[in-house]
């Protein structure tokens, strides 16, 4: 059956369309062809698929035969099984009539005849030539039409159709079409059983040696042809790929060897895109057909299949996989094919295949996803293409031009070389090219990377090519290959065959010169080939297998060949980006971009390098970024793109320090170092977050009070191989509670050297705000170049809760402390100090934990305070801490005058606090002078003492303290120091003698906290008194020395008496004061209070030198001698009094004689009294001071009467009465002198309970 | 024979790469495995290709090249296992088989208390490991 | 093979942290310690999860995420699932667990217990103990926050425990 072949194909070719055949029984033909014709292609057609399922099929092609075509002339029927593809699928009977007689005799029968063998699908179309107007003519038409439908016709079928020409009716051609469509799918359904029936008849005896492809083939194939005329394409389509399923089954089943094919001219071209490339016939063999033609024409089949289905990415993929899967056939035949027709083979189906695919390929035609797909296939099959090509410039010596990138690597390394079973022999008179290649060979030299970077270059072959040649020569044996040279053009030519190594070396040189000798190359075959004669030999081979001009033509030179390699490369990159497989094409960018690069198109390179390292840096290939970095940074350089150059600098050196040399690295910063230091017309920021990072050093935050400066140590590390120096290195401080003022920049002073790796960095640090500070961002300078760096410390301190991000430091690095007290002023002493005698007053210094390191003080005495200049200021070290008020520490835990104290002098108002003084608490010891004129005064006993003598005792130092770490903190107080008078004198007379003779009783009140040694003490007595028995004013007794401890009295009598007063007509003033003086020494501590004054020659308080003097003014009343009045006090109530008690004083006042003056006057007279009561004792309920009248008369009286209260308990003054118009010396009281009363302690819930003094 | 094995983090950034070749250019085996990257990324987020085993993080085959072959496996941290290996005729089970032995070695990796997460592994203990599973692998297929 | 620690350890190792970073390193700022302690936790969950998911096919959705923590994580932690698990199907879900095993031996005095949210400082500035409380729970928030971010899910993570023993953990997944 296989002799059918060219027939079949040539009817294959001719035939692309289902065939009607009409019956033209009367001429009528010729008159309704073009009506007829104008139907067609029909718009829509219903067929039945393979699995009898209605399709719907627009725009069927046909074509009216007329029977009596030669076309269709009958064939033997065993023929016809085969083609009956092509037979009619209807056959349309076209009859007219006009007469009933004539239709019964002659064409009745004759349609008989014609409609008998029932194969064939028929029906009648009658053709009525009746013109409209003639009612006879049509009568008679439908008559015989009738009688033709009842002859013809079956009520299970319709087979008859009337025509009109002159009136035609519109649904006719809807008739027509219908049943012809009726009449093609049952005849197209009837004959796909009929193949079917045959394939599977066939394919029972397919494992029997009977068994012949062939047949099968021609079945399957009419059957999808029939399918493709039908335009049922997807049944032809799953007709082809049945018969490649089998075909692949069967053809190299085992025992049977067969021929490959693939060996003649033209087969390098890839015929898998036309299926029409070679006839069946050549390519049939026995009973198959050869693999090679084969497997490529049933693609092609099934692509023009998809094609027509509109699927191209499809067939795209398919292609694909066929192509790998069919090279993977070549492999396996490669010894028996030509030199490397493999390659050549898989580089012309990848450009066919695309160029077909995109060809038929529109955008939007398929879903996003498909079309993605598509993309990355396209994206593959340049691949392919590219690395097989990249193989076969690698054969003929272009090797070198290659970019040794790790794609091309990746893709060339691992792929074998070509294994024919004789590598090709140099062909004669070769010398002039071998010659060409040696040159090319010497002259290719590795192009160096910038930065003097050397690596080993990356491998493109499988192993050494020219052992691999070698070995596969004729003659050679692989065994003494195993030491030749790996054909580095260094090493050149590896010759001699197993020779020794020294050996070789001579005879290198030698038959390198002799080789090189024309006339040596007689190609012989036991002398092992040398590397530029592998790539002749290779070439001419290629030259040979390969039959494309195009292909051929781009491997003939070096620039032909980089074009291609472009090319492909960039039609690869272009689709892999418009698919999923971003990466691929990126990097193939990278790959034309080092095309650009070598050929100096910089601009064009560095966009796609930078892509490149986008990528590679953005997901952190740090080996990858490592191999284009350096090329970007090349060409910005020569671009003079300075910003770019620097960042890539930049990046180079914050790569992993194992991917660069360390001089490679000093290279790269040599580099930012020029830059930064050359004029760049534009300066630009450089962010080296990456190289230079930050953190605070460990340990707590400096801790800082409010507005002092301070210095804080930041720790860097610097990525720079070299030291390095920065201009200028500032860091930013941001506020963590507060985010109104954002970041601080704190200026390192002078210029810094950076080591590699961690350094120390101290920045001085202005007073802040208060507040915890956490470390910000880094600028500085090199050079020109103005940097930051925000990344914190990876090599720092990494806490828990920052292991995710370094980036945000969170330990703050600085603390201000809110406004506090620093240091506390107070006085040393709480007690008095002695009055118009220079004291020591003790000022405590105390640094509230804060240094007071050269502190200066300023001390500003108040009125009525002097400092006494010409003494020296004391210092010593404050024992007691805090709490040492005088008051109460008892005295026995002093510590003796400590050893270390200091002297200072006072400079205008300024002290300087030494620096031992600076952290502990310190007493500052002023001799100080508190100056009161005026004398003290001693009181009668019992009268109200007076309080104010306290408040003229205060005096006050304004004190204030410069400190801190510049002398801005000041610290400003006032100390109030309490001087007084060492005694309070108050007097009584003790008794009266009869003789008139007083005792005058001087009580001494000490009131200071130490002890006064009275050593002398006599009274000056003022007029009208005078000491008796012409005593020199001393005491009675003399029991001097008398000391008075502190707080303790002591009392003196004097013995005095009343002399008459020297008449008022001698004009001298008498002195109306008596005063007391007592000389006294005072034993004080400094540390309690008074002690004994500051002498010129420092003296210690002990020492008993000078005894001081104290005046006191007395004032003694002369005894009533001629009484006026008497005011005696009534006796108060029985009951006594209470506190809360209201009690009425009553107070008799008796006019003792008569107030002689005026008599003419009503005898009544007006008195003035007034009742003077502490009021902290009494309060008065009525008028304090009033007059109240009284009879001049001598005996006349009246009680005056007050209502107190008494509001403490105990012995109190009562209230008492004084008239104080009247003369002290006309008043006799009773009692005369001042008494207590006794006052009970309140009644509980007494309302007006006070507490006790 | 097992060329390079590589650990992608979730950001696709190299955890671990390590080549068993001799020859020291292991640049192409990075390149490989970047690469691979797409195939896993279309695998994952592309739902055409959604399959029963869609969510199963052995991802088999990424990519059938003429000479080596890459294997995938993505675990649910989005952690990215490569595998590149030469011999063309492999049983998926073993390389299934495989990587969970592998996985497992990975997760006590980065257990380690001083591994910091989404940096290099250089666990040393870590790599002899993953060479005895590479080498028992080796035994395994070639059974 | 599997390894196994005593629960009584895990439970006073927690106790230890939380007693060694509140009322040691940071005595004095609770916010710092609690932060602390969620990152301690927040790098065990993370390590954790790795483990647990290591042979089951990748999660689709948070839900399946979710679910994972509510049932595989949860028993190979406490040998327990949770017990109770709601979502507003808008990121928040609320995992609750009738009987907290790290509170089980930790007792409450009753009154505060109704402010016991830990994610409400005033509430714990009046109550201690809730706080003290509170100080526990961050350790196993952060557990569940590092495990979900493993997971590629990250989130916000709370707890309440307004009624012991239960306790009720709320996810606030980050759209």
């Amino acid at each position: 059956m296989a002799t059918f072949l060219p027939q079949f194909q040539s009817i294959k070719s001719s035939f692309a369309h289902i065939v009607l055949s009409v019956e033209d029984v009367s001429d009528l033909w010729p008159t309704i062809k073009k009506g007829f014709e104008e139907r067609l292609p029909f718009k829509r057609a219903s067929l039945n698929n393979k699995t009898r399922n209605p399709v719907l099929v627009d725009e069927l092609p046909a074509e009216f035969i007329l029977t009596t075509d030669a076309r269709l002339r009958s064939r033997f029927p065993q023929e016809q099984s085969l083609f009956w593809f092509r037979e009619p699928y209807a056959t349309i009977v076209l009859v007219t009539c006009e007469d009933l007689d004539e239709f019964k005799n002659i064409l009745k029968p004759r349609l008989k005849l014609i409609v008998q063998n029932d194969e064939r699908e028929w029906f009648i179309v009658y053709v009525s030539k009746a013109p409209a107007h003639n009612d006879q003519a049509t009568k008679m038409a439908k008559k015989v039409y009738a009688k033709l439908e009842v002859d013809f016709s079956s009520k299970k079928r319709e087979r008859c159709c009337k025509l009109d020409i002159h009136g035609p009716d519109p649904n006719f051609w809807e008739d027509l079409e219908a049943k012809i469509m009726e009449c093609i799918r049952n005849t197209l359904d009837r004959r796909i059983q009929f193949y079917e029936e045959e394939i599977r008849k066939l394919s029972e005896q397919r494992f029997m040696p009977v068994w012949n492809f062939c047949n099968f083939f021609i079945l399957k194939e009419s059957l999808a042809f029939m399918f493709e005329i039908a335009h049922l394409h997807e049944d032809a389509l799953r007709e082809y790929d049945e018969l490649e399923l089998c075909y692949l089954e069967t053809v190299n089943m085992a025992g049977k060897q067969k021929d490959f094919g693939g060996v003649e001219k033209g087969d390098d071209q890839a015929t898998l895109l036309d299926s029409g490339k070679k006839a069946l016939a050549q390519i049939v063999q026995d009973d198959s057909f050869r693999e090679f033609e084969f497997r490529q024409y049933l693609f092609a089949c099934q692509a023009k299949l998809l094609f027509k289905l509109k699927r191209p990415f499809e067939v795209a993929s398919r292609g694909y996989s066929f192509i790998i899967s069919f090279s993977g056939a070549l492999a396996l035949r490669e010894s028996m094919l030509p030199f490397c027709m493999r390659e050549v083979w898989v580089i012309t189906a990848c450009l066919a295949l695309i160029a077909a695919t995109v060809s038929n390929y529109e955008d939007g035609l398929a879903a996003p996803d498909v079309e993605k797909e598509f993309y990355r296939v396209q994206g593959e099959l340049h691949t392919l293409c590219h690395t097989k090509f990249m193989r076969l410039g690698h054969l003929v010596g272009y090797g070198s031009d290659i970019e040794r990138s790790p794609v091309n690597s990746a893709s060339l390394s691992m792929l074998p070389w070509p294994k024919p079973a004789v590598w090709p022999p140099l062909p004669p008179d070769a010398s002039s090219e071998v010659l060409a290649k040696e040159k090319m060979i010497l002259q290719e030299s590795p192009r160096l990377k910038h930065f003097g970077i050397q690596r080993k270059p990356l491998p493109l072959e499988p192993s050494v090519l020219l052992r691999e040649a070698n070995r596969r020569r004729a003659s050679l044996s692989a065994g003494n290959m195993s030491d030749l040279f790996d054909g580095r053009p260094s090493s050149g030519d590896g010759d001699s065959s197993g020779t020794p190594s020294a050996v070789q070396k001579v005879s290198n040189v030698s038959m390198s010169r002799t080789l090189s000798s024309p006339g040596n190359f007689d190609g012989s075959i036991d002398r092992p080939m040398r590397l530029a004669e592998i790539f002749v030999a290779a070439e001419h081979a290629l030259r040979n297998t390969i039959s494309d001009a195009d292909l051929w033509k781009s491997l003939s030179s070096v620039e032909e060949f980089e074009q291609k390699y472009l090319d492909l490369s960039k039609g690869a990159a272009n689709n892999y980006h418009r698919s999923w497989w971003k990466r691929h094409g990126v990097v193939l960018d990278g790959e034309i971009a080092a095309v650009h690069h070598k050929h100096e198109n910089y601009d064009l390179a560095a966009n796609l390098y930078e892509k490149v390292c986008a990528l590679y840096a953005g997901e952190g290939w740090e080996n990858l970024l490592a191999e284009v970095l350096p090329n970007l940074a090349e060409c910005q350089k020569i671009l003079n793109d300075q910003a770019g150059y620097l960042s890539s600098c930049v990046k180079l050196l914050s790569l992993d320090k194992g991917l660069f040399l360390p001089k490679e690295r000093q290279a790269f910063q040599s580099e930012v170092v020029r830059l930064a230091h050359s004029e760049m017309e534009h300066p630009v920021p450089l962010d080296v977050s990456s190289l230079i990072t930050f953190s605070s050093n460990q340990g707590p935050p400096l801790e800082l009070c409010d507005g002092d400066p301070g210095t804080l140590t930041v720790a860097l590390w610097s990525g720079f191989p070299d030291d390095i120096t920065l201009e200028s290195l500032s860091v930013m401080l941001t506020a963590t509670n507060s985010t109104d003022e954002g970041a601080k920049a704190i200026k390192s002073s002078e210029a810094i050297v950076l080591r590699p790796g961690r350094n120390n960095i101290t920045v001085s640090l202005p007073p802040q705000k208060p507040g915890s500070y956490v470390l910000g961002a880094l600028t500085g300078q090199i050079g020109q170049l103005r940097f930051r760096s925000h990344s914190f410390s990876k090599g720092g301190p990494v806490d828990t809760d920052d292991f995710m991000s370094f980036e945000k430091p969170t330990r703050p690095v600085l603390k201000v402390a809110r406004p506090r007290s620093l240091v506390d002023l107070a006085a040393a002493v709480s007690s008095a100090l002695l009055m118009n005698e220079t004291q020591w007053v003790g000022i405590i210094v105390k640094p509230i934990n804060y240094s007071l390191k050269d502190a200066v003080l300023h001390i500003d005495t108040g009125p009525g305070l002097s400092i006494a200049e010409k003494h020296e200021i004391e210092i010593e070290k404050h024992e007691f801490g805090a709490n040492n008020t005088g008051l109460d520490n008892p005295p026995d835990n002093h510590s003796p005058v400590s050893a270390d104290v200091k002297q200072l002098s006072l400079e205008d108002g300024k002290i300087n606090l030494p620096d031992w003084t600076s952290n502990i608490t310190s007493v500052l010891w002023i001799p100080l002078k508190a100056i009161s004129h005026g004398l003290a005064e001693g009181t009668p006993a019992g009268t109200v003492p007076q309080r104010q003598s306290i408040v003229d005792g205060l005096r006050t130092i304004a004190l204030r303290l410069d400190f801190g770490v510049s002398h801005n903190q000041t610290f400003e107080k006032t100390v109030a120091v309490h001087f007084t008078d060492p005694f309070h004198v108050t007097t009584r007379v003790a008794d009266k003698c009869s003789d008139g003779t007083l005792l005058l009783q001087v009580i001494l009140q000490s009131q200071v906290k130490a002890s006064l040694t009275i050593s002398d003490a006599w009274l000056d007595l003022q007029d009208g008194f005078a000491h008796t028995g012409k005593g020199d004013g001393r005491p009675v007794s003399k029991f001097f020395p008398l000391i008075v401890s502190s707080k303790s009295r002591a009392g003196i009598l004097f013995s005095i008496c009343v002399v008459d007063t020297p008449a008022k007509d001698e004009g001298k003033e008498l002195d109306p004061i008596s005063i007391l003086n007592i000389r006294y020494t005072i034993s004080g501590d400094r540390n309690l209070g008074a002690h004994s004054p500051v002498t010129k020659e420092l003296t210690g308080p002990e020492n008993e030198t000078d005894p001081l003097t104290f005046r006191s003014a007395l004032i003694l009343q002369r005894p009533v001698l001629d009484p006026c009045f008497a005011v005696g006090f009534l006796p108060l109530p029985s009951n006594g009094l209470r506190v809360g008690q209201l009690v009425t004083m009553n107070w008799r006042v008796e006019r003792l004689k008569d107030s002689g003056k005026d008599v003419d006057s009503d005898d009544l007279d007006e008195v003035l009294y007034e009742v003077n009561v502490n009021s902290e004792n009494w309060m008065v309920a009525g008028r304090k001071r009033g007059y109240t009248s009284l009879s001049t008369k001598q005996g006349s009286r009246i009680v005056i009467s007050i209502l107190c209260l008494p509001l403490i308990a105990g012995y109190v003054r009562p209230p008492q009465l004084g008239l104080p118009d009247v003369d002290k010396a006309n008043i006799s009281c009773n009692p005369p002198g001042p008494h207590l009363v006794c006052v009970l302690p309140p009644a509980f819930s007494s309302s007006y309970c006070v507490p006790a003094a | 024979m097992i060329v390079c094995l590589a650990v992608v983090g979730h950001e696709n950034n190299p955890l671990y790469i390590q080549s068993f070749t001799e020859s020291d250019d292991a640049l192409k085996l990075h390149h490989i495995v970047h690469c691979s990257l797409d195939v896993i990324d279309e695998r994952v987020n592309n739902p055409k290709k959604s399959s029963p085993t869609i969510n199963e993080a052995f991802l088999g085959l990424l990519y059938p090249t003429e000479n080596y072959k890459v294997y995938g496996y993505l675990t649910n941290t989005k952690v990215k296992f490569i595998l590149v290996t030469t011999d063309l005729d492999i049983r998926d089970a073993d390389v299934r088989n495989f990587f969970r032995k592998f996985h497992a070695a990975y997760v006590d990796a980065v257990s380690n208390p001083f591994h910091v997460p989404g940096k290099r592994i250089t666990s040393r203990t870590f790599g002899e490991r993953v060479s005895t599973i590479v080498k028992s692998f080796g035994l395994s297929s070639a059974s | 093979m599997v390894r196994e620690v005593s629960e009584s350890c895990v439970e006073s190792l927690l106790a230890e942290i939380v007693l060694s970073y509140c009322s040691g390193f940071y005595a004095n700022k609770p916010e710092l310690a609690a932060r602390r302690i969620e990152a301690i936790g927040f790098q065990v969950g993370h390590q954790l999860s790795e483990r647990y998911t290591m042979d089951r096919p990748r999660f689709t959705d948070n839900l399946e995420a979710i679910k994972f923590i509510c049932k595989d994580f949860w028993s190979e932690l406490f040998k327990k699932q949770i017990d109770n698990l709601k979502t507003n199907h808008r990121g928040t879900f609320v995992l609750q667990d009738n009987r907290f095993r790290w509170l089980a031996h930790m007792s409450i005095d009753p009154s505060v217990q109704a402010s016991g949210n830990i994610q409400d400082p005033s509430a714990m500035a009046e109550n201690k103990s809730a706080q003290a409380t509170g100080m526990h729970l961050y350790f196993p928030c952060g557990i569940i926050r590092g495990a979900l971010s493993n997971l590629g899910i990250e989130c916000a993570v709370s707890a309440d425990i307004s009624n012991l023993p239960a306790c009720s953990f709320v996810i606030r997944i980050k759209a």
